[in-house]
């Protein structure tokens, strides 16, 4: 087709030892389109357009850029044919004006090689009347805005003449009042003949502005379809997708007292965005609370600010009665079991030996490994209690004394599973906790889930794979924007509702 | 009035290795290179002068083997640096270390002296008369009559403030110390910019080292810089690189060596006096403290 600005035909990328990311995906970006690309956490939009800018190497496909074959082996070839990427992480110098910014890396300049001020300033200032983007352009980008951090990294590339545009979910670190901004801008290079390729999972925004949208789910793409004859619903069918939920093993049984519960908690972030809004959660004994939502809607607020690791700016949390709004971490330990989504963050230290991640935690709160008032660390304990937790939870290692980054990924959330439930606690908070492991470690890890649930355990489970929390939670709830949207037992809620409330939070579907 | 006159001198001579240093270590600081190897490049750069002075007979070929020496030492900091990554506080010891070691090794081989080599047959840098200026009473002593060093010095502060600030190449210099990620993507080489502005540092280090054995003094002796690269790293620090208030705090720097030599003819010993510019620093660090928190507050 001659308006086929871009074809991607049969692309292919593999993380290695086995994530295919891209599986075989082939689609076309015609010239003066708005072109959304949609997709869950993990889908590979992202990875897609990367390879496609030449930031991520391809396995295998070819790529026809205006019915040339190209391979862009990094970001600067890619804008000097004419396609510019603007990241979900801006880059750019707070210290530099705006018009600096834009010209860097191709300044008009006087003799003695200096920089001509004037024309350069001149001719941003022309690129912000063409394209109407209300920028002023001796503000120091430092102290400007993110949308108009934003706006400047467009107006980078368009001072390059590019003529397609990436943009990787560019509304995410907007305000709801500066996206429409953003879209009558896009809209009027689009107008102006350029094309755009717009990574989103908001699907409003996404019919609003896109002409055509092609949704990926797992790595494959699903469809591309015409925005105006498409619906929400059907986008997020595509999204989601049909696959059935696997039969449970959970066993039936009525769950007790309330053990942890949260009441009006909210969190402001340092730049004011509010992060949670007013989360009123209970979860009981013997109960696991699925929390689902697109990443970024307030889960890792809300799981720092349960840990201690954020003072909430309102609220109250309580387990087993205690107000620990403000108790300090340790304390909060005595009564929650704590798995963290980043493993080799926060989960564990990565040089330090097994023995000494088993242990953690543990030390402090349990006297048995302390001697002389806990001036000496009791060895011969730990040793025995990391050999326990070796047996009890089948850790596959080679010595305890090995650093922790010797074990593999599945071992290693072994060992912090193991020594969180081996704390006396009450309530197990668990964040993403199956995230990047194999099939295997994954079934592990949920059995070890339904274990705490059978020993009357509260459990809230803050997981990105729906089918997960399908699988495991007695209850899902759903945020969105910092916000608690949905909470319905897992029996009277569908895999295709939570995932339009993800999406669309409260609204009423069409 | 006498006094004045040699305490001024004695700050001008004092202020200009510091100044020619900091100046070169203004250009890596602002390419964001933890660059501490002046010591160490000055030092090479004071031997290769005595070496180009003494055998080739000519105070300017001196000049042009005490900057060769320095640019030595600058391109095993890229070698290590820039290409292999290596940390730039480590690699900046070894080759402070190295300098010393290799000067003093080779100031034993080629002059067989030990200490201090002295020689008739070491040409100095000469010292430049301006006409008419010379004339004035006061000034003309001050202004005129110095070292051509002190004169290049104040030469290169303006060039280094115009090429920092007003060029191309200054933009870029610095937009890859702010971000190195922003002016990757932008199309320049971050690591061309940092072996720029390393090159750049050994040439004005290496012109610091000349001052040193051809101008302070007509002599090459062991481990001669003393310290002075690491006063020019706390003057960058202290003005966050801007060569205007490197110029202001060099002088500082200056007249405190100048006070500490003025001291020593009224019988303070001298293991004191010489400790005055090392004490003018911790008391210019403290200022510089209380000031950068206020700025936080």
């Amino acid at each position: 087709m001659i308006d086929d600005v871009i074809r991607l035909e049969n692309i292919v990328k593999v993380y290695p030892p086995s994530v295919v990311a891209v599986d075989n995906v082939s689609v076309s970006f015609r010239k003066g389109e708005i072109h959304a690309v949609v997709g869950e956490n993990g889908a590979g939009k992202s990875t897609l357009m990367k390879v496609l800018y030449g930031l991520v190497p391809r396995d295998g496909g070819e790529i026809y850029y205006q019915d040339r074959p190209v391979h862009f082996r990094q970001a600067g070839e890619a804008i000097a044919a004419g396609i510019g990427m603007v990241h979900q992480e801006i880059l750019l110098i707070p210290e530099y004006t705006v018009w600096q910014n834009i010209v860097l890396g191709q300044e008009p300049t006087r003799f003695l090689g200096q920089v001509d001020t004037a024309r350069a300033r001149r001719l941003v200032k022309q690129k912000i009347d063409e394209f109407q983007f209300n920028l002023d352009p001796d503000a120091l980008v430092g102290e400007i805005s993110v949308a108009a951090r934003q706006k400047v990294e467009i107006l980078k590339l368009l001072y390059r003449n590019v003529s397609v545009l990436i943009l990787d979910e560019p509304t995410a670190v907007l305000t709801p009042q500066e996206i429409p901004q953003l879209f009558g801008e896009l809209g009027r290079l689009r107008d102006d003949g350029h094309t755009i390729l717009f990574i989103s999972h908001r699907l409003e925004e996404v019919l609003t502005l896109s002409d055509r949208v092609t949704v990926m789910r797992r790595g494959k793409k699903i469809d591309t379809v015409d925005a105006k004859t498409t619906s929400k619903e059907e986008l997020a069918r595509m999204m989601v997708g049909r696959d059935v939920v696997l039969t449970s093993q959970r066993r039936e049984h009525a769950p007790g007292e309330v053990i942890f519960e949260t009441e009006h908690l909210s969190y402001k972030d340092g730049e004011g965005r509010q992060k949670l809004n007013d989360i009123n959660l209970t979860v009981r004994a013997g109960e696991i609370v699925g929390v689902a939502g697109v990443e970024g809607n307030g889960q890792f607020e809300l799981v720092n600010a349960v840990v201690g690791l954020i003072q909430p700016s309102g609220g109250t949390i309580r387990v087993q009665g205690r107000d620990i709004t403000r108790a300090p971490i340790l304390e909060r330990r005595r009564l929650i079991s704590f798995v963290p989504q980043d493993r080799g963050r926060m989960g564990a230290s990565l040089n330090a030996s097994i023995l000494e991640n088993a242990i953690m935690t543990h030390h402090s709160l349990d006297q048995n490994f302390s001697r002389w008032h806990g001036l000496l660390l009791d060895y011969a304990h730990a040793r025995r209690f990391t050999d326990g937790l070796e047996k009890q939870f089948s850790v596959a290692m080679a010595s305890k004394f090995n650093p922790f980054r010797s074990l593999s990924g599945g071992n290693q959330q072994k060992v912090i599973l193991g020594r969180e439930l081996l704390l006396d606690s009450v309530f197990v908070l668990l964040d993403q906790p199956t995230r990047g492991l194999d099939v295997g470690s994954i079934e592990y890890v949920h059995q070890q889930v339904l274990r705490m649930r059978d020993e009357n355990r509260a459990v809230l489970l803050v997981s990105a794979d729906l089918e997960e929390l399908f699988l495991l939670a007695d209850r899902i709830v759903v945020m969105h924007r910092g916000e608690l949207v949905a909470d319905s037992p897992v029996g009277q809620t569908s895999l295709e509702e939570v995932g339009y409330r993800m999406l669309e939070g409260r609204g009423e579907p069409r | 009035m006498r006094l004045l006159v040699g305490l001024i001198n004695g700050m001008i001579a004092g202020a200009t290795p510091i100044l020619l240093a900091a100046l070169g270590g203004a250009f890596t600081y602002y390419a964001g290179i933890f660059n501490i190897a002046m010591e160490g490049m000055m030092l090479a750069g004071a031997f290769g002068a005595v070496v180009g002075s003494y055998f080739l007979h000519s105070w300017v070929l001196g000049i042009v083997l005490s900057i060769a020496f320095a640019l030595v030492l600058a391109l095993i900091f890229i070698l290590f640096s820039v290409v292999l990554h290596t940390d730039e506080f480590v690699t900046g010891i070894a080759l402070n270390l190295f300098a010393v070691g290799a000067t003093t090794y080779l100031m034993r081989q080629t002059f067989n002296v030990k200490g201090v080599f002295a020689n008739e047959g070491i040409i100095p840098i000469p010292r430049l008369d301006i006409p008419l200026i010379e004339q004035i009473p006061f000034l003309g002593e001050v202004l005129s009559g110095q070292n051509l060093m002190v004169y290049i010095a104040v030469i290169a502060v303006i060039a280094v403030n115009f090429l920092i600030f007003r060029t191309r190449f200054g933009m870029r210099l610095r937009a890859a110390g702010y971000n190195a990620a922003c002016l990757d993507s932008s199309g320049v080489s971050t690591a061309r910019m940092r072996t720029a502005a390393l090159l750049l540092c050994a040439v004005l280090c290496g012109l610091a080292g000349a001052f040193l054995s051809l101008g302070y003094v007509t002599l090459f002796a062991e481990n001669m810089s003393a310290g002075r690269g690491w006063i020019s790293l706390a003057a960058i620090i202290l003005v966050s690189g801007n060569p205007t208030g490197i110029a202001v705090i060099s002088l500082l720097f200056g007249f405190s060596d100048g006070l500490g030599l003025l001291l020593q003819d009224y019988r303070v010993p001298s293991q004191f006096t010489s400790m005055v510019p090392y004490v003018a620093t911790l008391i210019a660090l403290y200022f510089y403290s209380v000031k950068e928190r206020k700025r936080k507050a």
